[in-house]
């Protein structure tokens, strides 16, 4: 009974705002166009995340989703976010959003461009934006990150850090820009110590913590005393083992993880993702948005070294000059960060 | 309206891989065969299908689909006959191998992604796109609902005739039902019988791999499969290992993932959560599917 008197008052005050909005847009409109009138007349800005990891991740898919609320807490929009468990659910969620008119779509991955391209020109008023992506359309664009520049700064501070002369690196999985930054580190460390010995190994997966701390205290058992990890939530691994061995030292990644463990982390090697997903949001908000690859990096202030406060006396006023200089050489475009 | 349609059809879309693997787990649990590895029959034929796919040249044009059909049929049935091949000649517990072969399954995708089918840039882990010839076509237009939910069906009711009218299915349920009285009475060979329904229920739950790289991915993933083979166990015991009822489970299994991606888009249930939901709605079915029959054990 309750339900019913309910669902009846409301449908009365449907109604009601329904034969209000009606008037309304019958006198704006004056002339006889069939009006749908349950929607109200602006168009709330829309925009959606779709990620293949769990946002609680402190990391890739976390600073997402710090962006994603930024956006909806200075461009007034209205945010969703959803897991995709399988390449499967991807179309499918693409498509529910394109179906609600969401006006853009962040598909935080590589795996999400091949979709996009597919799925697009059935939404043409739907801008679709996929991190880490190349391929583009009229209104799908890709979003990649010059880690690197990011990486051969941390480089330098682990080749100044490192006492013993070995650094390590641990990725999550083998992939090319995992590669290209590990790569950009090494180069970084040896602009400060050409003879340091670099180790890598691979976790094989991004959420396995204790694999990459077994990875992480083999390395610190052959020598290595700064470790950069780059491996998502698995990487937390590094950080336990670090903790353990206190007096080796550890970089973080994607976001700022100083404060994951205050006392071994030198520094975080940041993509601002908040930044870059404002940049693309407010383009699709001022129509210029254009089916291109955004590509940014320290210059555009989207990847960042950020130094640990807390470990600040660790660091020479010396690295700190060369950091800066290093930085200006990136930002010119004339330093050739190794690929 | 549209919503709900659109919601049905994903529904239909989620469930065929579940109704083919399903299908696959009822054969071989009827026959005895404790075939825990549907997962990674279902990557091999997911990989073969992907290969036929990225190389087969264009002009042979439709006849591709068929093609990435059989041979993911054939991977999968193959991949069973190691386990069954192990099982009849060493005696190994297919419960093993099988679950084993899966995590090969895996890992193997993993390496032929990075390695010999990876795209042709070698940025990312996945194969290139299969040629259209090789797509699913749809099956309703506008939405993603593809044919391979009518082949889903088809091999259902296939499944269910031969399994209850022919020669062979009544073998296969006798063996599985008491192999000695099987042996002995029924003058059945036993071990040949249940060998040759595993390779059967493999190459099933292969096609379910072609069915999907062909009609939802288009390519291959690493995760190309987040546990259909294992979800397939529930879909098919929860249908009493009865192949039309596999339709049906298969279907609730499809609403309820579904679902969790609706509450996920709409009010933000986190992704967990709906998997939470979600199995304890399977512990919850199964528990009063056994209350039920616990209660008419006992009033009898």
């Amino acid at each position: 009974m309750i339900k019913r008197f309910k669902l009846s008052r409301w449908y009365h005050i449907s109604t009601l705002s329904t034969a209000i909005h009606s008037l309304f847009a019958i006198s704006i409109l004056a002339c006889g166009a069939p009006v749908e009138n349950r929607k109200p007349v602006t168009n709330q800005f829309k925009v959606a995340l779709v990620t293949t990891g769990p946002i609680s991740d402190q990391g890739w898919n976390a600073g997402a989703y710090k962006g994603l609320l930024m956006i909806r807490d200075s461009l007034g929009a209205r945010i969703s976010n959803v897991q995709t468990q399988t390449p499967a659910e991807i179309d499918e969620n693409f498509r529910q959003y394109g179906a609600q008119s969401y006006n853009l779509v962040f598909g935080h991955g590589f795996e999400y461009q091949d979709p996009a391209i597919r799925v697009a020109p059935s939404f043409p008023m739907t801008a679709f934006a996929t991190t880490s992506g190349t391929r583009t359309a009229p209104n799908v664009a890709g979003v990649t990150f010059a880690f690197s520049d990011g990486a051969y700064l941390a480089g330098i501070v682990a080749g100044a850090a490192s006492h013993s002369g070995v650094i390590g690196t641990i990725g999550g999985t083998q992939v090319p820009p995992v590669v290209a930054a590990f790569k950009a580190f090494e180069a970084g460390a040896r602009s400060v110590n050409p003879n340091v010995k670099l180790l890598t190994a691979y976790v094989g997966n991004w959420e396995d913590a204790s694999a990459a701390k077994e990875q992480a205290m083999a390395q610190i058992a052959r020598g290595a005393d700064v470790i950069f990890q780059d491996a998502d939530a698995a990487g937390l691994g590094v950080f336990q083992a670090a903790r353990q061995a206190k007096t080796v030292r550890v970089i973080g990644s994607n976001s700022d993880q100083n404060e994951v463990a205050p006392e071994v982390t030198l520094g975080s090697v940041v993509i601002d993702l908040p930044r870059a997903m404002m940049m693309i949001a407010r383009d699709v908000r001022n129509n210029t948005f254009k089916g291109h690859v955004y590509q940014l990096g320290d210059a555009d202030g989207v990847v960042l070294w950020v130094a640990n406060p807390k470990l600040a006396g660790e660091v020479s006023p010396a690295t700190v000059a060369r950091l800066d200089a290093a930085k200006k050489v990136i930002d010119a475009g004339t330093l050739k960060v190794p690929e | 309206m549209t919503e709900t349609l659109a919601f049905v059809m994903d529904m239909l879309v989620h469930a065929t891989p579940l109704i083919v693997a399903g299908l696959a787990v009822a054969i071989a649990f009827r026959a005895g065969i404790w075939n825990i590895g549907a997962d990674g029959q279902l990557i091999a034929g997911a990989t073969a299908a992907a290969w036929i796919g990225v190389s087969t040249s264009t002009e042979i044009g439709w006849l591709a689909l068929p093609l990435a059909l059989i041979a993911g049929a054939i991977a999968g049935g193959a991949w069973a006959a190691i386990a069954a091949w192990l099982r009849s000649r060493f005696g190994v517990l297919e419960v093993i191998s099988t679950i084993m072969l899966n995590f090969i399954a895996i890992y193997g995708v993993s390496y032929l992604v990075r390695g010999p089918l990876q795209e042709p840039t070698h940025v990312y882990p996945q194969t290139s796109s299969i040629v259209t010839g090789a797509h699913m076509p749809t099956l309703v237009a506008g939405t993603r609902l593809h044919w391979g939910f009518v082949i889903a069906l088809v091999l259902a009711v296939t499944a269910w005739w031969v399994m209850r009218y022919s020669a062979a299915g009544f073998r296969i349920r006798a063996s599985g039902a008491n192999p000695f009285a099987a042996r002995s009475a029924g003058l059945i060979n036993v071990s040949r019988v249940t060998s040759v329904a595993f390779i059967v229920s493999g190459a099933i739950a292969g096609i379910a791999g072609a069915i999907e790289v062909s009609g939802v991915t288009f390519a291959l993933y690493e995760n190309i499969s987040p546990g259909y083979g294992y979800t397939a166990i529930a879909v098919a015991l929860l249908a009493g290992l009865n192949p039309l009822g596999v339709i049906g489970t298969g279907i609730l299994f499809g609403a309820l993932e579904t679902a969790a991606g609706t509450m996920q888009r709409n009010i933000g249930v986190p992704a967990t959560t709906a998997s939470v939901i979600e199995a304890v709605v399977i512990l919850a079915v199964i528990a009063v599917a056994q209350l039920r029959v616990h209660r008419a054990t006992s009033v009898a």
